[in-house]
């Protein structure tokens, strides 16, 4: 789980692996690692999941956390235009340091899509490119199994 | 091009004018196509001589190993390489290690230097420890315990330091984190593996980062209360094992040694790992070897409960004695308490055990048996009895009858017993000891009446079988007879004498006899005359006419039947009967 702070990683796991959500905040101190098993392509798939510590002006993110990464999903907060900006920048350092790995593009709080700030413009045109992108709502749970499985759908099929 | 230009304008003069001109050609060819074939046969000899094949590839070996590997096929290069390597390195150790040796000192040397380091490092450790516990209240229960057991207190330090457990080993990939392998000890409660293995990676790597040093030194051990997490990285795998209390150093290098198999035995594997797992499980059996218990640890394990289980054998059994002991000693007391009740002559109230000593109150006869001396009998020390008895008259028959014969001193052939009152005299006594029964048995406690039928007295015995024969035909006693006459007349006497102190009166009948020769009417004339010459001669010695019956029966009643002369002899003779009666009383 990659992208800025506040963005709603831990939401999103934690969604995912125990179906809960919580409006407080919480930032993550370091890694938070968790376990869930899906479903991809009809057959059950691990998914050991890193929780990164958001990244912000004072910390930036340790690149060895990302050793051994099959895939990651990269999470903006739509209702902040900066939280894409500072993805798409990590993306390209991720890309980086590890080569071209499998990733989605996480457009999470969609339950507060009027307060999207975010140009769509920008989004289309990164999808028209091929990039993965999914809408997920944490506290709704729309979209969050999709962005997971998915991510495993994409491990399985790329490259080894 | 030049040359190829020309060759190709010329080209058909030489077919034209072969015949003549063939030297001519042949020198033009000389001249044009010379320097080439000289560099064909140049060419050939650098092919075809290794010498200068081998000078040639020597110019860029070098250049086309540094280009292969640009090119991003390392894998292959190495591949290639490595065995050649291998052999080469073999050879050259087997032709003169020392060339090996100093390359690889400089590497030696820290790497020995590290090891030596380590041992250190879990020396000190322990010695640390030693010396924290030689100051604790725990330290100063050991130095009594080495002083109990008489063994150095080093050695209890040992013993109690190195109780450790093994609860579980991860092997974990290195470069993904993800947990390969996980076992763990009986009834330990445990974290999702690929969880614990993820977060054991991250920290790991939050540890490197943090606290980078220049060796890319790693996080060995972490400390969580009683737990200690001791990792062990291999180029692929880590070994983590979380320990319960304090392991010893030496563990380290079980993990490290199990770091190296592991590496050794799946290092394919291990170097493509996609995610899949099911490889590892072979590791189960040198992951579970790291999870027993060090073997001083285990011996010691192992001592513990059999100390502990002869120890509360020991008190089990002390116990069990004690009670059996106890409910053996209750178990005599009781039977020996139901014995004395069955006794004649004691009454037992109540009894019971308090201040170690058992207590009997109840009432005994004097003529009871001491029960003192029945203790013996149900091994009862005598010292723990409190027997306490108050003296009482019983009336049991056998106590009674005791009583009676302790008072009475009846004479060798007289049994007195009891029976609910009724105090019965049997066998014979003298008369004095018979009127002394007749004056005292009644006032003898628990006598109410006294019965004398099978009591006789000795001398009507002695009268009653008196016989005083007689010559046939005769009146006149047989020689001798008189001291029978004189012995009965003595035993009479006292049994009148017997009489008079019983108030009764002693009737004594004198009965002549015959024998059967002779007529019968001559035969009781006989007899009377003999009878009533024994009544004179009783008279003659003081004997009261008034109590004398004389009579005679002829032959009625014989003393034998007659089957010879001693019976007829018998049969001519005085016997006598003695009868006591009560003395009328005058009104």
């Amino acid at each position: 789980m990659l992208g800025s702070f506040s963005v709603g990683k831990t939401s999103l796991v934690r969604r995912f692996v125990e179906s809960i959500f919580d409006e407080k905040y919480q930032t993550t101190i370091g890694v938070k690692v968790d376990k869930k098993i899906t479903r991809a392509g009809g057959e059950p798939v691990t998914l050991v999941l890193w929780d990164i510590y958001g990244e912000d002006v004072f910390q930036k993110m340790r690149m060895t956390y990302l050793r051994g990464m099959s895939g990651y999903l990269l999470v903006v907060d739509p209702t902040r235009n900066q939280t894409l900006d500072d993805a798409l920048a990590l993306q390209a350092r991720v890309q980086e340091a590890m080569g071209p790995i499998p990733w989605i593009l996480i457009l999470n709080k969609c339950d507060l899509m009027t307060e999207w700030e975010i140009d769509a413009a920008r989004i289309g045109a990164l999808e028209r490119n091929g990039q993965s992108v999914i809408r997920t709502s944490a506290k709704t749970g729309e979209g969050v199994e999709q962005a997971f499985s998915g991510l495993a759908r994409a491990v399985l099929n790329s490259p080894a | 091009m030049p040359e190829q230009a020309q060759r190709r304008a010329g080209s058909p003069a030489p077919e034209e004018k072969r015949g003549s001109n063939d030297n001519a050609l042949e020198e033009l060819r000389h001249i044009i196509i010379s320097p080439e074939q000289e560099q064909i046969v140049e060419i050939r000899s650098r092919i075809e001589n290794p010498e200068r094949r081998v000078e040639d590839v020597s110019s860029v070996v070098a250049e086309a190993i540094q280009m292969r590997r640009e090119q991003g096929d390392a894998a292959a290069l190495s591949a290639a390489l490595a065995p050649t390597v291998q052999e080469a390195l073999h050879e050259s150790v087997r032709k003169d290690p020392h060339v090996l040796a100093d390359a690889l000192f400089p590497v030696m040397g820290p790497a020995i230097r590290k090891s030596i380091t380590e041992t250190l490092r879990s020396m000190i450790e322990s010695f640390n420890e030693a010396l924290e516990h030689s100051m604790s209240v725990r330290g100063i229960q050991w130095r009594i315990e080495a002083l109990r057991t008489g063994r150095p207190f080093a050695e209890i330090v040992l013993i109690h330091s190195l109780l450790f457990r093994v609860e579980q080993v991860f092997l974990i990939h290195r470069e993904t984190g993800l947990a390969l392998n996980h076992v763990t000890g009986e009834s330990v409660a445990t974290q999702d593996p690929s969880i614990v293995a993820g977060m054991l990676s991250a920290i790991q790597q939050f540890v490197r980062d943090s606290f980078a040093s220049p060796q890319q030194e790693s996080l060995n051990s972490l400390t969580v209360g009683g737990l200690e997490i001791w990792v062990e990285e291999g180029p692929h795998a880590v070994i983590a094992a979380v320990i319960r209390g304090h392991a010893p150093a030496d563990y380290q290098v079980a993990l490290k040694e199990a770091v190296e198999d592991i590496e050794g035995r799946f290092g394919a594997a291990l170097a493509r790992f996609q995610g899949d797992t099911g490889p590892f499980r072979a590791a189960d059996a040198r992951l579970q070897a790291l999870l027993i218990t060090q073997r001083r640890e285990r011996s010691s394990s192992a001592r513990k409960p059999w100390r502990a289980i002869a120890a509360g054998a020991l008190v089990l059994g002390l116990a069990v004695g004690w009670i059996s002991h106890e409910g053996y000693q209750s178990y005599r007391w009781s039977r020996f308490v139901s014995f004395l009740t069955r006794r004649p002559g004691i009454v037992v109230t109540s009894y019971g055990k308090s201040g170690g000593r058992w207590h009997v109150r109840g009432f005994r006869d004097p003529s009871a048996t001491d029960p003192t001396a029945d203790l013996a009998r149900y091994s009862l020390n005598p010292d723990k009895a409190d027997l306490q008895f108050a003296p009482f008259y019983s009336l049991d028959d056998a106590i009674v009858a005791s009583r009676a014969t302790n008072l009475l001193t009846p004479p060798s052939g007289v049994k007195l017993t009891d029976h609910a009152g009724t105090l019965a005299a049997t066998g014979t006594a003298p008369s004095d000891w018979i009127a002394k029964l007749n004056e005292r048995g009644p006032l003898i406690p628990g006598v109410v009446s006294l019965d004398t039928t099978q009591l006789r007295d000795i001398e009507v015995v002695s009268v009653e079988a008196a016989v005083i024969t007689f010559p046939l035909g005769q009146v006149r006693l047989e020689p001798g007879e008189e001291r029978v006459i004189a012995r009965t007349a003595a035993d009479l006497n006292a049994i009148r004498r017997y009489a008079e102190r019983t108030n009764q009166t002693a009737i004594v009948s004198i009965i002549g006899h015959t024998d059967s020769s002779g007529i019968e009417g001559a035969n009781q004339v006989l007899s009377n005359q003999r009878a009533a010459a024994v009544a004179a001669m009783l008279a003659a010695n003081g004997i009261s006419k008034e109590a004398i019956m004389a009579r005679g029966v002829g032959t009625a009643q014989p003393l034998r039947t007659e089957d010879g002369e001693e019976a007829r002899r018998l049969n001519r003779s005085v016997t006598f009967r003695v009868t006591l009666a009560p003395v009328a009383t005058v009104p």
